[in-house]
């Protein structure tokens, strides 16, 4: 057990929003993680980009759903309250394509959930999303602007898409975040030759972003508030390497596509690693 | 969670097309559904490939599988007596209906077809077979396909017939059947959507997934307006209500 934000989670591997729904369909896995991070929520409901959506390539892939979900309203209503039977910690990934968006999202969701995850970093919506990231004003205004709304735990999902993650991760933090959460995606693509145009533009995932991931969260460490780290983490190796750089949990994404247990595997793995290592 | 299973029998049909028979005893199967195959224990290739069920029968499920990539090809490499890992079975199963069927098979989409003939003639449904490909030699289960429908019809694009499998409807009175189902590249069903046929027909799809699970909404599919998941809301979907364009 540990505990962050004040909060005790059973273990430090949660997991990252997107592959994984709401935790409904594989129940004995959202049981045993630390936490789960929902599916990106906003305000009004999503249909998502068109097909195709996922491109594999070396050692991961490319994503461009789009942040389909069907909306706060539905959400709470429908969703959260099945969520909250599960044994774990909830937390809602929230996005917006305006700066108000944030905060009504926190507004409406209330104290229904442990906390939540600002994703200002998602690379595959016309507004919002990873812009939001980029630029320190925007970001520090929808943490603070968030912060009016709940006591609950607000963690800022980052890019270090064209940004230095640690201007903003300060910016974030000053502006009252309590946690860090990185990395999203990195900007890729993919092109079809045949038509001579992209096949497809979207967020690359999987071990092959790892390195940089590792990277992103040793440069963070330090700043006095938790780091949720991720990408491309398969094993409880290569987790216990993420807390060795400085997180305090790792959240697991793209290894859940090969194999929805996956997690299972990992807390096994890493609680094997740091009884080795003599850590907790 | 990933099985692991050893090839038992592995076969090939054409220099392309191969089949890989495993043993996975007790488990109720329905036409449509797939399995998510591992290509390498590596990380690259990366994700699963979704491989439907040709047949299945005695705790014998029989893969058939085409090479059109690295992944396929690495799949064809393996060998009998080597292990396979294996996620599934997923998919909304089929539910079949005591009703005159036509099944309309284009290319490796004959795979999925297999199966819901053979569970068709368990249950003692009639149904006609009509199977094209572009070159006759690619042509496959020939002989089983003629044993087990009442009438089948081959065509190849460049083979005696030079004829597409649409064309061969040309041949059937189509509203003398109840039903059809249909498995075949995107082309081919778009152009049977276009042909309005006079009976539901039921479109097995297909497209790159992600999980197969129903977890990453990678397989988008527009179906009466919305999104649906092809791995999880599908496989197979009404063909009229499919949107291919969106």
């Amino acid at each position: 057990m540990i505990k962050l934000f004040g909060i005790i989670f059973k273990n430090r591997v949660f997991i990252a929003s997107g592959v994984f729904g709401f935790g409904l369909k594989y129940k004995r896995v959202s049981n045993q993680v630390g936490a789960i991070f929902t599916k990106g929520i906003t305000l009004e409901p999503r249909k998502g980009n068109p097909p195709p959506r996922v491109f594999e390539t070396a050692s991961g892939l490319i994503n461009w759903v789009g942040l389909e979900n069907p909306g706060v309203e539905k959400f709470c209503e429908e969703i959260l309250p099945k969520m909250n039977k599960l044994h774990t910690k909830i937390f809602v990934n929230v996005a917006g394509s305006e700066v108000v968006h944030y905060e009504r999202i926190v507004e409406r969701i209330g104290e229904q959930v442990d906390g939540f995850e600002l994703n200002i970093s998602c690379p595959n919506v016309k507004e919002g999303g990873v812009a939001f990231g980029q630029d320190p004003k925007i970001a520090a205004s929808v943490v603070a602007r968030a912060r009016t709304k709940t006591k609950l735990p607000l963690i800022v999902k980052l890019t270090p898409n064209f940004c230095d993650p640690l201007k903003i991760a300060r910016v974030c933090i000053a502006a009252g975040a309590d946690g860090i959460s990185l990395i999203n995606t990195l900007h890729g693509m993919v092109y079809d030759t045949g038509r001579k145009r992209p096949l497809i533009t979207g967020g690359l995932s999987g071990p092959a972003i790892k390195p940089f991931a590792l990277y992103c969260v040793n440069r963070l460490q330090g700043l006095g508030v938790p780091i949720i780290g991720m990408g491309g983490i398969m094993t409880g190796q290569d987790a216990y390497e993420f807390l060795l750089a400085g997180a305090s949990a790792v959240a697991i994404g793209s290894a859940i596509l090969r194999d929805p247990y996956a997690p299972l595997k990992i807390i096994r793995e890493l609680k094997k690693m740091s009884n080795k290592n003599g850590n907790s | 969670m990933v099985r692991r299973v050893t090839i038992k029998k592995k076969q090939w049909f054409t220099d392309e097309i191969f089949g890989l028979e495993v043993h996975l005893p007790n488990l109720d199967l329905q036409p449509g559904q797939f399995f998510q195959v591992r290509t390498s224990t590596t990380y690259d290739p990366f994700l699963n490939r979704p491989i439907s069920i040709a047949s299945y029968k005695g705790g014998r499920l029989l893969l058939i599988i085409k090479v059109v990539g690295r992944g396929t090809k690495m799949l064809g490499q393996k060998k009998v007596g080597e292990d396979l890992q294996i996620l599934g079975p997923f998919g909304k199963g089929l539910k079949l209906k005591k009703k005159k069927s036509l099944l309309i098979a284009g290319g490796i989409g004959v795979a999925p077809l297999l199966f819901l003939a053979q569970k068709m003639y368990g249950k003692r449904i009639e149904f006609d077979f009509v199977y094209g490909v572009k070159k006759e030699q690619a042509l496959i289960k020939k002989s089983h396909i003629s044993q087990i429908a009442r009438h089948a019809i081959f065509v190849a694009e460049q083979g005696r017939s030079k004829m597409t499998v649409l064309g061969a409807l040309d041949m059937l009175d189509i509203a003398s059947y109840d039903i059809a189902y249909a498995c075949g590249p995107t082309t081919m069903l778009i152009e049977l959507q276009k042909l309005n046929l006079p009976i539901p027909v039921y479109a097995f799809c297909e497209d790159f997934l992600g999980c197969g699970c129903g977890l990453c909404l990678g397989c988008a599919i527009m179906y009466k307006g919305e999104y649906k998941r092809i791995c999880e809301d599908g496989p197979v979907f009404e063909l009229k209500g499919i949107s291919f364009d969106e």
